[in-house]
């Protein structure tokens, strides 16, 4: 009576097909897509278009401008994941701890998560407020006495850096701290147990039980907190001019493939050859992660 | 049989999954970084009996909104779809740009000062010759007909002329000149060179509490605006003598602490307006003058001014100069591009229009009887110059003795703008100015903050130029000293 003939073996198919022709349609293509308009001329202000090889990749490395971009990149990705994943690491260690057994570590946690609800748009500009130059960080600060007088925060180049950076700690160690603390407790007790009754410290059970069972949750943090920060974008581009001033010092890869798109043209070849970069880039970065934490037999 | 009902099931959900990926793809393109505010909600029309003919309007202010209602009252049978997104950061031009080629392209754009070049001078705009008997029936100010026509073919026309002016304080020119007769005041900022005399004099006189100027950054325009060339000649970028000038000029008064330093469009920069600024020590602070154009005053500073109303007055001021604008174009593309024109018409080169426009007879109520949706605070209050010459001379006199001329302390803005309208050059304008000069704002804070040397500063405009426009060839920077 099995009248429509179905196998078994179909369904998987079936049930992976949407997600095969949104990756395709939302992954791949623009990937391809982006490749494609890198070798390319193409501005969104003209009709016409024209294959110019290389051409974009040759004025990137030129310039200086797309090398200063990365270098901004890297320094505001590593000093925000340094002490991100040192709180983290410390709070989740509390966190999970077996001897010390700290109450409502729930609500904690949910307290540190909450930033990352906020849009970062919405905090950009909150700091962009606090932070100019008749703003209540000017007043607060010259009336305590801390500053002689008020001062451009916004202008000053490790200033507006170190904001940049706090907000991006400040929005993602909860995270962080949910992901490890989940690694943590998914180790099992009675290892910790058995280290206890031996009389292992608590950073000796740190060195040998934790950290070596928690590699493939913080390879998974590395590289997604890499591929993040190597997009970064919105904060400081809402935070200051949407340039990255002061002097392009906030200027990241992404702001800069945003004014090389927004730009009286519109160049999107000449954006799309940033993108390709960033890609090839992070990707690399990625696999050297994934060597240099291999699971070593 | 429950095999082959699953196998149906199944087959739904994908196919809606498969649905709801394609409803998201014709979306998607358009939306490459969220704009700040929310797009108004595009109310389809609604299923009437004759078929309104739906125009799409984008903007980046609410200013036009008001004209399309009045066009919608006569003319019932369009219905026009406004959407504004702001331009504070860019947002508009790159959401603009971002369509092209997409579903989502509106039928008529509104078009800043700023980057209206750009458009003029790309093939996405429709030509609009056709209009251009009415600007000479209206006499509408060649400055404007110029910045919107790119080699013969005019595809811009705009409701409004820009030229500009320099608003103070009568109580702070009494207290520190003895006087505040326009006049007098205009000879002691007449040039650059006494305009640094008289900085000084405002701030010897109230111990250091007044500032010339909110800040340097407004007087960028001015200078601009009296450049020998405009920004690009023959793909070269023209670095002329004005803008160093300028650079010059903005140091000095930084140095000097001439200005608030409250960067422009900032709550402190507002605050000045209205006497309410307080530095970080609690000290009220007051800012004489502010360089601002036509618009600046309906706009700007009246609404911002709190108690001071009729303490301010208005001269030339240093340097002629116009600033900003609005032009309105359509897209070639537009399927319904005679009622775009007949919409562009209306708004720009349409006489009854603009003098209702300027004369403050766009009321909110009067509004609000077209359409009871229309937002508590859409309105026009009078004193937008037009860019019809016939138009100014027929209302200038109605000025006299309005809000505006007790506000000004008993002038007609009117009067003077229209002095200074016709003198307006429309030619340093070019497509790229938008990014050449967001260029040089960001490196030119961080000198005058003395974060960078001014040789820093020149080398960090220049290679952002050249990164922006790779085609350009670009000079040596300027020697400093």
């Amino acid at each position: 009576m099995n009248r429509f003939g179905i196998r078994k073996d179909y369904h998987g198919y079936l049930f992976i097909t949407p997600f095969i022709l949104g990756f395709l349609v939302f992954g791949l293509y623009p990937v391809i897509n982006t490749l494609t308009l890198s070798f390319t001329d193409t501005t969104l202000m003209s009709r016409e278009a024209s294959f110019i090889g290389l051409k974009n990749f040759q004025r990137l490395f030129a310039d200086d401008f797309f090398m200063k971009a990365v270098r901004n990149t890297w320094v505001l990705w590593i000093l925000n994941f340094i002490p991100q994943i040192g709180i983290a690491m410390l709070l989740s260690i509390w966190f999970t701890s077996a001897r010390l057994r700290i109450r409502a570590v729930g609500i904690w946690r949910a307290l540190f998560y909450l930033p990352n609800l906020l849009m970062p748009a919405a905090i950009a500009r909150l700091f962009f407020s606090l932070f100019s130059f008749y703003g209540p960080v000017n007043q607060f600060m010259v009336q305590a006495g801390i500053l002689g007088e008020a001062m451009h925060f916004l202008q000053d180049i490790s200033v507006t850096r170190g904001i940049v950076v706090f907000i991006q700690w400040w929005m993602w160690f909860g995270q962080t701290v949910i992901i490890l603390m989940a690694g943590m407790t998914a180790i099992p007790i009675h290892l910790y147990e058995a280290a206890m009754v031996d009389g292992a410290s608590g950073f000796q059970m740190f060195r040998r039980i934790t950290l070596p069972l928690l590699k493939p949750i913080l390879i998974f943090i590395f590289v997604t907190s890499l591929v993040g920060g190597m997009q970064m974008f919105d904060i400081p581009y809402m935070l200051t001019d949407g340039r990255g001033s002061p002097v392009y010092s906030t200027m990241t890869n992404n702001i800069l493939m945003y004014m090389k798109f927004s730009s009286s043209k519109g160049h999107i070849g000449a954006a799309s050859s940033v993108g390709v970069l960033v890609f090839i880039m992070t990707s690399l970065c990625a696999m050297g992660i994934f060597y240099f934490l291999r699971e070593r037999d | 049989m429950r095999k082959s009902v699953l196998y149906l099931l199944s087959l739904l959900v994908v196919a809606s999954m498969i649905l709801a990926a394609c409803g998201g793809a014709t979306e998607a393109p358009a939306e490459p970084a969220e704009p700040a505010a929310p797009a108004e909600p595009a109310e389809p029309a609604e299923p009437a009996p004759t078929e309104k003919t739906v125009l799409n309007v984008w903007s980046f202010t609410n200013e036009i909104r008001t004209m399309a209602i009045a066009y919608e009252a006569k003319n019932p049978n369009v219905d026009v779809v406004y959407t504004m997104i702001p331009m504070t950061d860019g947002e508009y031009q790159t959401k603009l740009k971002s369509s092209l080629g997409t579903s989502d392209i509106p039928d008529v754009i509104a078009l800043e000062a700023a980057f209206v070049k750009e458009w003029v001078e790309a093939d996405f705009l429709a030509d609009l010759n056709d209009l251009l008997p009415l600007t000479e029936e209206l006499q509408t100010f060649p400055a404007v007909v110029q910045v919107g026509s790119h080699e013969g073919v005019t595809k811009g026309y705009s409701y409004q002329a820009t030229p500009g002016a320099f608003f103070y304080r009568r109580s702070i020119a009494t207290e520190c000149f003895g006087t505040d007769d326009p006049s007098e005041v205009q000879a002691l900022v007449a040039d650059l060179d006494k305009f640094v005399e008289t900085a000084a004099t405002i701030q010897e006189c109230s111990g250091g509490d007044y500032f010339m100027v909110g800040t340097s950054a407004a007087m960028f325009n001015p200078f601009l605006a009296n450049r020998a060339q405009p920004w690009i000649v023959d793909d070269t970028l023209i670095i002329d003598p004005m803008v160093e000038a300028y650079i010059d000029f903005a140091k000095v008064m930084r140095d000097g602490d001439y200005e608030s330093q409250a960067s422009q469009w900032s709550e402190g920069w507002f605050a000045g307006m209205s006497d309410t600024l307080v530095d970080a020590e609690g000290t009220p602070k007051r800012i004489f003058s502010y360089f601002l154009p036509t618009w600046g005053l309906p706009y700007v500073l009246m609404p911002n001014s709190g108690e001071t109303g009729g303490d301010w007055a208005m001269i030339d001021g240093p340097l002629a100069y116009q600033w900003g604008g609005t032009w309105v174009g359509a897209m070639a593309d537009s399927p319904n591009i005679d009622v775009a024109k007949d919409f562009i018409a209306f708004v720009a080169l349409d006489e009854e229009n603009l003098t209702n426009w300027a004369t403050g007879v766009y009321t909110n109520e009067y509004l609000a009887a077209i359409d009871p949706e229309v937002p508590e605070d859409q309105a026009q209050a009078p004193g937008d110059f037009v860019s019809s010459q016939v138009v100014v001379e027929k209302i200038t006199a109605s000025f006299d003795g309005s809000e505006l001329y007790e506000w000004l302390g008993g002038q007609n803005n009117y009067e003077a703008f229209g002095k200074a309208a016709p003198k307006v050059n429309g030619a340093l304008l070019t497509g790229s100015d938008d990014a050449i000069q967001r260029a040089l704002e960001t490196v030119r804070d961080a000198y005058l903050n003395g974060e960078i040397t001014e040789a820093e500063m020149w080398q960090q405009w220049l290679d952002s130029v050249r990164s922006e426009f790779p085609e350009l060839l670009i000079p040596d920077p300027p020697a400093t000293d």
